[in-house]
């Protein structure tokens, strides 16, 4: 319990929930005017960028990395890009890291 | 040496060359390792999910992405439980504590239901089994892989719920467990986030 007293209130945790809840609609609505108009590779990007911010906020807040030690951010965040990393550079070799829209 | 040991206090903290919790540390670390484990199935799945050529169903075709989408939402709400139970503990509200443990766990039930009623649709309904095909392999590895890391962290949160019903049995002062198991829970969340993301909303049905 570190830090208790920089972590947010409850009031503040359902106002983070109700934003993770906005962002899920976002993205689902994205997808269904993606089968309708075909946004094309925008439509993956802006999935990207919604379901990046949804795992950061949930870090960050939830997880209460922000208000965690830097060693304890360094290790999970090293942990994070050495997978992303890694199998960026496979699926690359094997030719599937395209963007398409659907 | 035996008398020193034997006269050690039972409380003594741990030596902690980081300042951090070496329980804590620990499990920082093991969620870190788990990027590897998931990253390995994501890969696995965006290999396979739409190479032509096979036969059978295959799950891009077959995907109710309304019914994830609710699914997903409840797993999402189950961390908003969750951290409202540490929260709780932080206070000394064992009422609370209790009560929001009780609500992540429900929800996390209500996630593996939904799971096994997506499986069972696919199984019986489209007959796309573990092995009619590569994408249909691995789909099921990563989501019943996934729904296992759910289903242990339900037993944990009971785990927990029944311990704090004891008297004394979930305190501030042992508030320790109950931050690890919400970290674990987070973090099945976050890999939710990614697998709704990646698999459902950015399937791409086989060419």
């Amino acid at each position: 319990m570190t830090n208790e007293h920089h972590h947010p209130t409850p009031a503040q945790y359902w106002k983070i929930a109700v934003l993770l809840g906005v962002l899920t609609a976002i993205e689902v609505a994205l997808y269904y005017v993606n089968l309708s108009y075909d946004l094309g590779s925008f439509n993956a990007i802006l999935l990207i960028v919604l379901a990046t911010l949804k795992f950061v906020i949930v870090v960050a807040f939830y997880m209460h990395l922000r208000y965690e030690k830097a060693t304890l951010s360094r290790f999970f965040t090293g942990g994070f890009v050495l997978a992303a990393s890694l199998y960026t550079v496979v699926l690359a070799a094997l030719g599937v890291l395209v963007i398409r829209g659907s | 040496m035996a008398d020193v040991l034997h006269e050690a206090p039972l409380d003594h903290p741990e030596h902690e060359s980081t300042g951090i919790d070496n329980r804590k540390l620990g499990m920082w670390l093991f969620l870190s390792s788990e990027f590897l484990f998931f990253g390995a199935l994501i890969s696995n799945y965006l290999l396979y999910s739409n190479r032509a050529g096979f036969a059978g169903t295959y799950p891009s075709e077959i995907y109710d992405i309304p019914f994830t989408s609710v699914s997903s939402f409840v797993l999402l709400m189950s961390s908003l439980t969750m951290v409202l139970a540490h929260n709780a503990l932080t206070r000394d509200d064992m009422h609370g504590t209790r009560t929001w443990l009780f609500a992540t766990a429900a929800l996390g039930a209500v996630f593996l239901g939904g799971q096994v009623f997506e499986f069972t649709e696919f199984i019986v309904n489209f007959d796309m089994k573990l092995t009619t095909n590569p994408a249909a392999s691995a789909f099921f590895l990563l989501t019943g892989f996934h729904g296992t890391h759910v289903a242990l962290g339900v037993i944990m949160l009971l785990s927990l719920w029944g311990i704090s019903r004891r008297p004394g049995g979930l305190s501030e002062k042992h508030g320790m467990n109950l931050e690890l198991v919400g970290l674990y829970w987070h973090f099945v969340d976050i890999i939710w986030i990614v697998i709704f993301t990646v698999v459902y909303l950015l399937s791409i049905p086989p060419a």
